[in-house]
């Protein structure tokens, strides 16, 4: 269970008007679900990933998983990039074997293990490759895998298909939906298109920006039809789908005097 | 080759984007090719005929002829004390000494200097200083203090190789994209990890550049330091040659540096393939 409390994140601005890029957010992200946060730029979703990643300090609040305060980078939360980090130097399975490898897992063990998490993202055939030979969904695939490959308590995703063509960013859509029923991993999911967080979620959560808040949440359930039928189009066409992506969106484009505080 | 081919998925990648080609199309580099074979045949055949019809004296350049017969020799017979070979040993062994000396303490001095502010502000002052100097004009300087043996000529010639060599390091632990150390450090990299998996290769590409610049640096002062003190080099030989007028040797000195040049560059050409092969890839 990955608890944030009242965390904010505050950054000095050139004119001394500090920015609340993250302003007293609280969330919790049960095992086995997928919170995706949606918003527009500036609204701190990425921002809040940043921080639980390790990568940013909190100005304020608290995030702890299972228990255990998140101070620093570590391999008990998988990220996976918007931009592809893979190593160029490194074939496609070494790639994945990366996290193995810095816990100091033999290399016949890792391989193997890397091997099977290929396999569950469709790129068994591409082992042996350089990452630049494959293309960009190719490539988010084996950023999902070796996420996945030291076994991380939580997933977090930022925007991991927003620089792929729409074709692709459904496959991969329909990929990261199978994935999460196979390994039932808690992931967070931050993106800017509400068709993706609905299709996602089982919990979407709107964010404001300046400062970012989360000013709604609703629950959801079509991941699971999408992750057993692997199709899109019912699941886009269904009367609670398309009612919640107007309200979603209307909440995202309200000019910023009209909000008020967080809905549950 | 479409993905689908060799592709057993469940997820259908007839909707991703193909694969890049295995091989990126390299017709466009190696075209010049035919093109610098050409210059190069037509300036030996300007040669030939500048020597043929007599468009300037043999003495101020030689037949292509001569510098052939001068050629084997200088090789056979050596020129100023020594033969061809051994002045090129000479020459060839100052290079690989400074370049050693500069690979030694230039690389790890830079990649210091890009992890660590303090470093950089210590060093780079005294370099920037030095790299500033035209290597010749501080040569009599190092005469002075060490003497007109190897010590100071290989002393000049490192202090030639290792500013390029740091620089590059410097610039290559700098390139290194923020994104892919954040993802090793999820991954759970250890300080040491870090560097050896992801700073080090990451900074590859820069140090072999500085390399490449390091040995054109390197190869330009030697030739101008043997001119001013040596007993043996290539440098020296052709001054000997210039001061009894013998054009046709310091052609042969001449076409021997250009040879080492040209294949020292192709050296480093090919170890950045072997090594690099993915630079500017991703």
């Amino acid at each position: 269970m990955l608890r944030i409390r009242d965390a904010s994140v505050t950054f000095p601005a050139s004119d001394g008007q500090d920015v609340h890029a993250l302003d007293h957010v609280s969330l919790d992200i049960a095992p086995a679900s997928i919170v995706v946060a949606v918003g527009a730029s500036g609204c701190g979703k990425s921002t809040l990933l940043n921080a639980i990643a390790g990568f940013l300090p909190l100005t304020e609040g608290t995030i702890t998983l299972d228990g255990r305060e998140i101070a620093a980078p570590g391999g008990d939360r998988g990220v996976v990039f918007q931009k592809d980090t893979l190593l160029p130097w490194a074939s496609v399975l070494d790639n994945v074997a990366l996290g193995l490898k810095y816990r100091g897992v033999p290399r016949a063990e890792r391989h193997e293990l890397s091997r099977r998490l290929l396999e569950l993202v469709g790129l068994a055939d591409f082992a042996e490759k350089p990452p630049y030979e494959l293309s960009g969904g190719m490539r988010q695939r084996v950023g999902i895998a070796r996420a996945l490959a030291t076994d991380p308590k939580i997933l977090l995703m930022d925007e991991p298909f927003g620089a792929l063509d729409s074709l692709t960013r459904e496959t991969m859509q329909q990929l990261l939906a199978s994935v999460w029923a196979k390994t039932g991993k808690q992931i967070l999911f931050i993106t800017h298109s509400i068709e993706e967080a609905l299709t996602l979620g089982t919990t979407i959560v709107v964010m404001s920006p300046r400062p970012g808040r989360i000013v709604a949440r609703f629950d959801a359930d079509f991941v699971r039809d999408f992750a057993e039928s692997g199709d899109i189009g019912p699941i886009q066409s269904h009367p609670r789908f398309i009612e919640l992506r107007k309200e979603i969106r209307s909440l995202i484009h309200q000019p910023e005097g009209a909000r008020t505080g967080t809905l549950q | 080759m479409t993905l689908t081919a060799n592709s057993p998925t469940t997820f259908q990648t007839s909707t991703a984007r193909r694969a890049p080609p295995a091989r990126p199309r390299r017709s466009a580099s190696t075209n010049t090719l035919g093109i610098s074979l050409v210059t190069l045949a037509s300036l030996i055949a300007l040669w030939f005929l500048a020597a043929r019809f007599g468009w300037a004296s043999p003495l101020f350049l030689p037949s292509p002829a001569e510098v052939l017969a001068q050629f084997s020799a200088v090789a056979a017979d050596g020129y100023a004390n020594d033969t061809l070979l051994n002045h090129t040993l000479a020459s060839l062994g100052r290079i690989a000494a400074a370049l050693g000396a500069g690979i030694v303490l230039g690389v790890p001095l830079g990649l210091l200097m890009g992890l660590n502010r303090w470093i950089k502000g210590i060093f780079s002052v005294p370099i920037d200083l030095y790299w500033g100097l035209p290597p010749l004009a501080y040569l009599p300087l190092l005469i002075i203090w060490l003497g007109i043996g190897e010590t100071s000529k290989i002393t000049l010639l490192t202090l030639s190789t290792f500013a390029p060599i740091c620089f590059a390091a410097q610039a290559g632990v700098r390139s290194v994209p923020v994104e892919r150390i954040n993802a090793a450090l999820s991954l759970g990299a250890s300080s040491l990890q870090l560097f050896t998996t992801i700073i080090l290769p990451s900074a590859l590409p820069e140090i072999l550049t500085g390399l490449r610049i390091a040995i054109g640096a390197g190869l330009s002062t030697l030739v101008a330091a043997e001119l001013i003190a040596a007993q043996s080099g290539l440098g020296y030989m052709i001054m000997s040659a210039a001061n009894f007028l013998a054009t046709d040797v310091v052609f042969v000195g001449l076409i021997v540096i250009a040879a080492l040049a040209f294949a020292f560059t192709s050296g480093m050409r090919w170890l950045e393939h072997r090594l690099v092969p993915w630079k500017g890839k991703l």
